[in-house]
């Protein structure tokens, strides 16, 4: 009882108006900001890589694997905020053996699982196989088992064979594409669907997810594109940047009519949560949501990239815009799940008062672990792009 | 059919190979770990019910306290704590019943419990007795005015605050500060020793509130007065105005 009254005693000084008690410490942290973040770059990344495929944008060609890389690295990290969130992830398979079909939460392991199971990795084996032979022919060592391993000992590298794998292609990203939607759609569904919580219950939630998650991921990948090429000492493709910019132009321009349409929905429908809700946003989420979300993760962005579609300018001052406009994307999308995660649970069921969140430094809800989940993706794309080289000058045709 | 079988492509066998051994794991593993029982009730084991009722039993529950503590009984059940469990202050006594002498159930007397329940609160419903522990008699612990049993107050409250503590809050700030309770509720002498057999009473009319805020009374300048017959006369006043707080929106 002590310790708790301790605890709870300096989050009360900065609680305003009336709250439960249960209110007064948020329940969902950092943890559970950073884990539709992620997933939003998986979905993301990975619909740009599915674009490119079906409608066989060229400029994009040098992108596909490093989206589908980051893709894959993002997934393998996006379940692990939940598992340290809710403690004790060594029980997290019987979610697996005892499905729930009643909970949308429970069944998240099976729409990860079919994502990465079913779409990701297999598109990946599938676009890898012929390099993967052709690769491990001229390795020797632990090296040549890895990728032998990686390619189930396959070794048909058939016109035949090689067709065939670009027709499964075809046809695992048609299914990747709603699979991909599917995941983070489900992500915003379970925010959506609480319907105790007006500032998550609404049937837009899925979308707006869907494509901040998608803004997210091209802003990634043009992230990466710009970072890796320089390292290596490869000159960046233009058309590939300015089609890159061109897709998250347009992505943002549908994201930020969706958020528009969500705010004058709510303003219109002024159900009794406006005025909390009103508060909520002029106050404590003034500086998260207005100057970081809209400002100077969409405004500025969008802005910038507009300018450069009617000004022409010299092409390394367009790189750093690009480079620049995509650092702001996703501090500004971060921010937009910060937003939806933490801004939900600041203010009462009451409607009468706000609580404030305090983030810890330490511990498995602390900043640091947050942290450390946020960079382990790169330490995995930076394997993965050992192993698997996505440069074009890397496959073996 | 070794025909068809060879036209399959290599890629499709070697990937069905790793869906039969992951389906096959899966089959195993899930016949192995999940208990049989799982699912014959709800979405849990049902062997899981009888492991809850083995598990020892702290709480003896209120019948047994009175097998032997008749005396108190008769006292509490006649007061305000006679719906609050024994085991609510006394903390779980099951071993206590088992072996009287040997273990002694808590018997909390220092100030702060009491305020567990009774410190003001304003989620906590009007008329609940709540005190501010601060300023209530400090220092001194509860029991030493307050029989715990039959915890009525040493002497009658003389405040409506007493008990009504928020409405008394509120109305303290509002247009309404300076008027007593009694002009707007008739309140039986018994209510301040049964207040829920003794109910005050509440005012049923817009005259009641016209009486100082209709337009032809002349005794009261300064407040707000309103034409009864034109003002809203569909409603009554406190549809729209908060009696303890009118100017509230």
């Amino acid at each position: 009882m002590e310790e708790i009254i301790q605890h709870l005693t300096p989050l009360l000084k900065e609680v305003s108006g009336y709250i439960f008690p249960n209110e007064i410490e948020l329940h969902w942290g950092l943890l559970v900001v950073i884990y539709p973040y992620l997933t939003g770059l998986v979905a993301g990344a990975f619909i740009l890589a599915s674009l490119v495929k079906i409608f066989d944008v060229k400029e994009l060609y040098p992108t596909y694997r490093i989206a589908l890389l980051t893709a894959l690295a993002f997934l393998i990290v996006a379940p692990l905020p939940l598992l340290a969130h809710l403690g004790h992830p060594e029980r997290s398979y019987e979610i697996f053996l005892t499905p729930n079909k009643y909970s949308a939460m429970a069944m998240f392991g099976f729409v990860y699982a079919w994502y990465l199971m079913a779409v990701l990795l297999l598109e990946i084996w599938f676009d890898y196989r012929k390099d993967l032979i052709i690769w491990s022919r001229s390795e020797t060592g632990i090296k040549k088992w890895i990728l032998r391993t990686i390619s189930l000992f396959s070794s048909d590298i058939s016109e035949k064979a090689v067709k065939f794998d670009k027709k499964a292609i075809r046809i695992i990203t048609l299914i990747g594409i709603p699979s991909a939607f599917i995941l983070h759609g489900y992500v915003g569904f379970i925010f959506g669907s609480i319907k105790a919580n007006p500032w998550w219950s609404s049937v837009l939630m899925p979308i707006v997810f869907l494509f901040s998650a998608i803004v997210s991921g091209i802003a990634l990948i043009l992230i990466v594109y710009m970072f890796v090429l320089p390292i290596r000492k490869k000159e960046i493709n233009m058309l590939t940047l300015d089609k890159l910019a061109s897709y998250l132009f347009y992505v943002m321009i549908i994201d930020f009519s969706l958020e528009c349409l969500d705010f004058i929905h709510r303003v219109y429908e002024s159900e009794e949560s406006i005025k909390i809700l009103g508060e909520l946003v002029s106050g404590k989420l003034f500086v998260s949501l207005i100057v970081v979300q809209l400002i100077i993760g969409m405004l500025i962005p969008l802005a910038a990239i507009g300018i450069l579609k009617i000004v022409k300018v010299p092409n390394d001052l367009k790189k750093q815009i690009y480079f620049l406009s995509a650092i702001l994307v996703q501090v500004g999308i971060f921010s937009t799940r910060w937003n939806v995660v933490v801004g939900g649970q600041l203010f009462s069921k009451s409607f009468m008062g706000l609580t404030t969140y305090k983030m810890t430094l330490f511990g498995m809800e602390g900043l640091l672990l947050s942290i450390l989940l946020l960079v382990l993706p790169l330490g995995i794309m930076y394997v993965l792009f050992k192993f698997l080289p996505p440069w074009e000058e890397s496959r073996s045709n | 059919m070794l025909k068809k079988l060879k036209s399959i492509p290599e890629q499709v066998i070697r990937l069905a190979v790793i869906l039969v051994i992951i389906v096959v794991v899966f089959v195993i593993v899930r016949a192995e770990l999940v208990p049989d029982d799982f699912g014959e009730l709800g979405h849990y084991r049902k062997g899981a019910v009888d492991e809850i009722a083995s598990l020892e039993l702290k709480y003896a529950g209120q019948e047994t306290c009175e097998m032997c503590h008749d005396d108190i009984l008769e006292t509490k059940s006649n007061g305000y704590h006679r719906s609050v469990n024994c085991e609510v202050c006394h903390g779980p006594s099951a071993k206590h019943s088992e072996a009287p002498d040997e273990f002694l159930p808590s018997a909390p007397r220092k100030r702060d419990f009491c305020p567990v329940c009774h410190e003001y609160l304003p989620s906590r419903p009007t008329g609940f007795p709540q005190i501010v522990s601060a300023s209530h008699n400090p220092v001194k612990p509860c029991i030493t005015c307050h029989e715990p049993h039959n915890p009525v107050p040493p002497e009658t409250p003389h405040e409506c605050s007493a008990c009504h503590a928020e409405i008394s809050r509120v109305k303290s700030i509002s247009h309404h500060a300076y008027l007593e309770c009694k002009t707007c509720h008739e309140v039986p002498e018994q209510h301040k020793l049964d207040p829920r057999g003794n109910a005050a009473s509440k005012p049923a009319t817009r005259e009641f509130c016209g009486k100082c805020h209709a337009e032809e009374n002349e005794d009261y300048p300064g407040v707000p007065q309103i034409d009864l017959a034109e003002h809203e006369p569909r409603y009554v006043c406190w549809q729209c105005h908060y009696p303890h707080m009118p100017e509230a929106k």
